[in-house]
């Protein structure tokens, strides 16, 4: 038979022990948090897909932007495709606010078709072969979608496909913020 | 008739003559002496091309793969960790130290994509845990068996020595057994 003690310290060891299996199920290990959040978006520039117009991240000042990785060949970046572009759309149109799509690891007649089969009028380009844009974002995957404000600060990441609720959240918040810093 | 600096000419023009002479045997005595030094010149740049790559393998097998779970950059093929091995290998060849290539992933991916915790706050109490608790079970064995030694009366499994009326009841109860068979 355990002593008090000893029976009370087995406890607190499965306790702790089955706490940590808990949490373990509770957390998503694919989700991790980017250490970029609140900090300066780090520099690119690229050319658009179709036009071959540049664009780079100094250019961008003052004009708040979504800033999304996608592929071709990734199926998650079918799933928000069409909301990307509702957002430009609506966004978009008064120079307030702009959406870049950065397609990664993919190829230029792909990522033009991909663009054509779901409508896509943002901005698009392509990260270079070495992915210097993607890992300089420390990017896990596609997609992946940052939020970044007026002042060039990374305000909120997404991992994963786009929702509704994320882009109407995070895009009027830096609009505002952007016409409060005025 | 010759003078005496005709004959001193002469003598110059018949010496550049021959000296001329032996300029194919020169360069092919250099070109041998090239190719001679080529693989040599070869082996000297061996070295640093192996070291190079030792440098990238190692600092890769720190990195873990962006998507994949539980694998080293080095052990892995997937795409990103292609490239984050290729930049690597230009930030390696830039001259740029392991700390500092390992500072730049860690500026853009957080703690998470070093395999090995940093040895400091959470990361040194992860480091320590499993050695601590190794002591700790060492310890606790090494003292039982050393009060064992030192009182080989003490029952070992904890169970309180018995009363004098439980003495004297065992005993009777063996008497007991023993009467019945």
């Amino acid at each position: 038979m355990l002593t008090s003690w000893k029976f009370w310290v087995v406890m607190a060891a499965i306790a702790g022990l089955t706490g940590l299996f808990v949490f373990g199920f509770t957390v998503n290990p694919k989700i991790v948090p980017s250490p970029l959040v609140e900090r300066p978006a780090p520099g690119f520039a690229v050319t658009e897909l179709n036009t071959g117009q540049p664009l780079d991240l100094e250019s961008l000042k003052g004009t708040p932007f979504l800033l999304n990785f996608w592929a071709s060949w990734c199926v998650a970046c079918r799933d928000e495709a069409r909301l990307l572009e509702a957002a430009h759309r609506r966004w978009g149109q008064d120079g307030k606010f702009r959406v870049i799509g950065i397609a990664v690891q993919d190829q230029p007649e792909e990522a033009r078709k991909f663009a054509r089969r779901f409508g896509k009028t943002y901005f698009l380009a392509l990260d270079n072969s070495a992915g210097d844009i993607s890992l300089n974002y420390g990017l896990y995957g596609v997609p992946e979608s940052f939020f970044v404000d007026a002042q060039g600060i990374i305000r909120y990441k997404q991992i994963g496909a786009m929702t509704e609720q994320v882009l109407s959240e995070q895009i009027p918040k830096l609009i505002a913020s952007k016409e409060q810093g005025r | 008739m010759t003078t005496r600096s005709d004959a001193t000419t002469a003598h110059l023009l018949r010496r550049a003559r021959a000296a001329a002479g032996l300029l194919p045997l020169a360069a092919l005595a250099l070109a041998v002496l090239l190719a001679l030094a080529a693989p040599s010149a070869g082996w000297a740049q061996a070295p640093n091309q192996r070291e190079l790559d030792e440098r990238v393998q190692r600092i890769t097998d720190m990195l873990r793969c962006p998507t994949c779970q539980g694998i080293s950059v080095k052990d892995s093929e997937a795409s990103f960790s292609r490239q984050i091995r290729d930049k690597v290998r230009r930030m390696v060849e830039e001259g740029q130290s392991d700390e500092d290539i390992k500072a730049y992933f860690v500026s853009r991916y957080g703690e998470w994509i070093l395999r090995a915790p940093k040895k400091e706050g959470l990361g040194l109490v992860i480091w320590l845990a499993p050695g601590t608790a190794l002591l700790l079970a060492g310890g606790w064995i090494g003292w039982r068996v050393y009060r064992g030694r030192r009182h080989p009366s003490a029952d070992l499994h904890g169970a309180p020595e018995l009363t004098p009326e439980q003495r004297e009841r065992i005993a009777r109860d063996l008497q007991r057994f023993e009467e019945e068979d």
